[in-house]
């Protein structure tokens, strides 16, 4: 056995878990089949972190495995690079789908067909930020697609398969512009790995010129599709908000931030990453602002849920395209990267905290609209939680995404503030910030006491037959609610580490950073503060109005074609 | 209003149309020379390479063997997908009426053969002898990939089309049991282990991902690759028939 084989355990055995679930359906019954299902899950939701704890040393020290997939030659076969992003993203891929899996054994879709699908997700999203193979990263996300699409309409709710096709639409007709673009390119430089593309461009004549331009645009605008940037963002509420609450936080916490780092690999040695890097920084932060006055917008609990990570997103974006534009050599580049994968990471362990919190609490409570219902701790009271845990977890989460100590979201934000300080995003990535704190008040009147006119329907609902809460969920949530915790306690720790894994860090770079001074803690009262503000704002008559007529708004798929071309339009025009 | 509405939606899409396409003009519209590299280094070492005659299959199973795993895995996603919606819209049609599912074949059961003396046999007849041809063309395409125009893609199609003929034709005879949703759903199962023990193989044995396991066992240079073609062609094959007989309300 070859040492490098390594880097392929997070591919391979979530795949051989899948197959071994499938074949549990087909031969097995009863208690077997169940065993083999999870022993399935367990080897490939599990033992790649061994993997990952053999690679961590050298993930750190800043070495690269790569190579060809079965030893070829570099011009025809399919090349990858394992490297310190690519654990990390891992880290963030295998921790979101154990707590989403655990969710679905209690709250469901369950069974041998989701597993497979699940898993299958899994091994894709870890494939994508392996391969530096242009043609590869397509098929990978046409398969993280399409398992999207067919867990989404594992829902069944009313509206699910429509929102799963609409996804696909969009998602097929952004790749065929993929396939444009990559054509383009290989007509240009006759490569398909990310190293042959950017030498041959070296070679060309104003490194390709218009042609390169664009063939690039549009390969950068169909992955921006996937990560939901702002005008592209039209089919992401439906999707997020309809598919089972498990998926949703996949889909929020894991699905829209890979792709945006694979893109890196691409953007990061391309003569016209830099520009490109540059409109995005700009783009991310007013998808922050834009994203999260739409999620205050909101009445539907996961729509609410889903706006906002459209915004958070943008916040990630906004720091990722700022360490393209000052370079990833730079120590400033390496910090910004560094925030911007670790409010990823962070975004994705919150957001599926409460996306599988207020999941449950929905799913107890049977509403979904946040200024009808009222009472819902009693509610989960009545149906045997005695300690009121998916509360005290969709707090953690809501505390975390508002940016209060010390959860992890106030560390990630914290990070990512102080490294774009003096820049445009910095202003507006606080407006936002203070949207966030005023979205999360309104999502949080779930939890409200009830008003007195409610009792009639507690009524109701305990004379209803319910099954108690499964361990699984209680479980999942509160793991997630530990390690948002931990990750803003320990901080310190974790981002030097995340420093020297995104980049080899100069002379004189200081990644600690004094979270707990007094600057940080005024400002984040003065956020919190505007963000109680802006509530109340929102909710006067007025503010109702005004975001009554937002949500109005109607998504199509022509709105969506039209700004997907303005999109490419602007970028061409830019770089 | 609504007039109005679909003029400017319509003014909307032409324009936008318009402009992608204007836009796509440097893509395709431009003097450089096709590049050799890739197709030169074919010519000159890819049959050395893999062994394969057939450099189409050489670039699937051999260069780029592990893009095919993924796209058996879409067509696997896909079907699974598939199913499991024709499962929930079952559901919800039957809460509306108990709607009995008809199987749909063109053979027909005992009990009507003496009200239905002047119905043909021909269909079922026809299907039934046909579908061993099919069968059997199906797996030479699939097993010669390496040789000729084929491979398990193509070759699992046509035995899918054989697959279903089986069922069309026989109505409830020894032969269905062969073309049954459960034997189906366990060889498409046990194809997909196949494949992924098949391709994780070579780690175990030092070849690396996708490195060729039967290397030291096997004279035959395109071993691997028929081997392969004879799982992705089974795989395939299964998957599509699966499908196919599902719509055709066959899943008991």
């Amino acid at each position: 056995m070859n040492p490098d084989d390594i880097v392929f355990a997070p591919v391979i055995l979530p795949l051989f878990g899948a197959a071994l679930a499938l074949f549990s359906k087909a031969f097995l019954k009863g208690r077997p089949a169940v065993f083999l299902e999870y022993a399935g899950v367990l080897l490939g939701l599990g033992l790649p972190w061994l993997a990952f704890l053999q690679t961590a040393p050298m993930a750190f020290a800043g070495n690269t495995f790569q190579g060809i997939i079965g030893g070829w030659h570099p011009a025809i076969g399919i090349s990858y690079s394992y490297d310190g992003l690519t654990w990390l993203v891992n880290i963030l891929i295998f921790s979101i789908g154990i707590a989403a899996w655990l969710y679905s054994v209690g709250a469901g879709p369950k069974g041998p067909v989701f597993s497979t699908v699940f898993l299958i997700q899994i091994a894709t999203l870890a494939m994508t930020i392996t391969t530096t193979d242009l043609f590869n990263l397509f098929v990978c996300l046409e398969v993280m697609g399409i398992t999207s699409y067919v867990l989404i309409a594992f829902s069944g709710k009313p509206g699910a398969s429509l929102a799963s096709f609409s996804y696909l639409m969009v998602s097929a007709t952004a790749m065929v512009f993929f396939l444009l673009g990559f054509y383009g390119l290989y007509r240009l430089t006759g490569a398909i790995s990310y190293l042959g593309i950017v030498q041959g461009l070296q070679g060309l004549a104003d490194f390709g010129g218009i042609t390169a331009n664009i063939s690039l645009v549009m390969i950068v605008a169909a992955i921006l599709v996937r990560v939901a940037i702002m005008p592209l963002h039209n089919w992401l509420p439906d999707a997020h908000a309809l598919a089972p609450h498990a998926v949703s936080a996949m889909l929020s916490g894991v699905l829209i931030k890979v792709p945006l780092f694979a893109l890196l690999r691409i953007l990061i040695t391309i003569p016209q990453g830099m520009r490109i890097g540059e409109v995005l920084g700009y783009t991310g932060a007013l998808t922050a602002l834009f994203g999260v006055v739409l999620a205050l917008s909101q009445r539907d609990a996961k729509r609410l849920l889903a706006y906002s990570s459209i915004s958070q997103i943008g916040y990630v974006v906004s720091a990722w395209g700022m360490a393209l534009q000052v370079g990833m050599e730079t120590n400033l580049g390496i910090i910004l990267m560094a925030s911007a994968f670790l409010h990823a990471f962070y975004h994705a362990l919150f957001k599926a905290l409460l996306f599988l919190s207020i999941g449950t609490t929905i799913d107890r409570t049977g509403v979904r609209d946040v200024l009808v219902r009222r009472g819902s701790i009693a509610i989960l009271r009545l149906q045997g939680e005695r300690i009121p845990v998916t509360f005290l977890c969709f707090l953690c989460g809501a505390l975390a995404i508002a940016a209060i100590p010390p959860f992890n979201g106030f560390a990630s934000k914290t990070l990512l503030a102080h490294a774009l300080k003096g820049n445009l995003h910095y202003l507006l990535l606080g407006v936002a910030s203070a949207g966030t704190v005023a979205s999360y008040i309104k999502l949080s009147r779930i939890y409200w006491p009830r008003a007195k006119d409610a009792e009639a329907i507690d009524a109701m609902v305990a004379s209803e037959p319910f099954h108690r809460i499964h361990w699984t969920i209680h479980a999942s949530q509160s793991f997630l609610a530990i390690v948002c915790l931990i990750g803003g306690m320990a901080i310190t720790t974790i981002f030097p580490l995340v420093v020297r894994a995104v980049g080899a860090p100069g002379e004189g770079l200081e990644p600690s950073v004094s979270l707990y001074s007094v600057d940080n803690l005024i400002q984040t009262l003065v956020i919190t503060l505007g963000g109680g503000l802006l509530y109340l704002l929102a909710s006067s008559k007025p503010g109702c109005r005004i975001l009554y007529l937002l949500r109005r708004q109607r998504h199509t798929f022509q709105g969506l074609f039209v700004s997907f071309a303005v999109v490419c339009a602007v970028l061409s025009v830019l770089i | 209003m609504m007039g109005k509405r679909t003029l400017w939606h319509k003014i909307q899409i032409l324009v936008t149309m318009g402009a992608v396409a204007v836009f796509l003009i440097p893509v395709f519209l431009f003097g450089s020379p096709w590049p050799m590299a890739a197709r030169d280094y074919l010519e000159a070492e890819g049959v050395q390479d893999s062994g394969a005659v057939n450099l189409v299959s050489a670039i699937y199973l051999g260069y780029r063997s592990f893009d095919t795993l993924l796209e058996t895995i879409v067509l696997l996603v896909a079907i699974l997908g598939t199913l499991g919606l024709m499962t929930q819209i079952e559901t919800i049609l039957g809460k509306e009426q108990k709607t009995t599912s008809k199987t749909i074949t063109f053979s027909l059961s005992d009990d009507k053969r003496s009200s239905h003396v002047l119905r043909t046999h021909l269909l079922e007849v026809v299907t039934g002898k046909l579908s061993p041809i099919v069968l059997l063309f199906g797996f030479y395409v699939m097993l010669y990939g390496h040789l000729s125009p084929g491979g398990g893609f193509q070759g699992g199609v046509i035995v899918a089309s054989g697959i279903i003929f089986l069922s069309l034709g026989s109505g409830l005879d020894a032969s269905a049991k062969f073309s049954g949703y459960k034997a189906l759903g366990r060889i498409e199962a046990a194809a997909f282990l196949l494949l992924i023990v098949v391709s994780m193989s070579g780690i175990f044995l030092g070849k690396g991902f996708f490195g060729n396991p039967l290397e030291s066992v096997t004279v035959l240079p395109a071993g691997f690759i028929i081997l392969l073609n004879a799982i992705i062609g089974l795989k395939v094959g299964t998957s599509i028939g699966l499908m196919c007989i599902a719509m055709m309300g066959r899943k008991a």
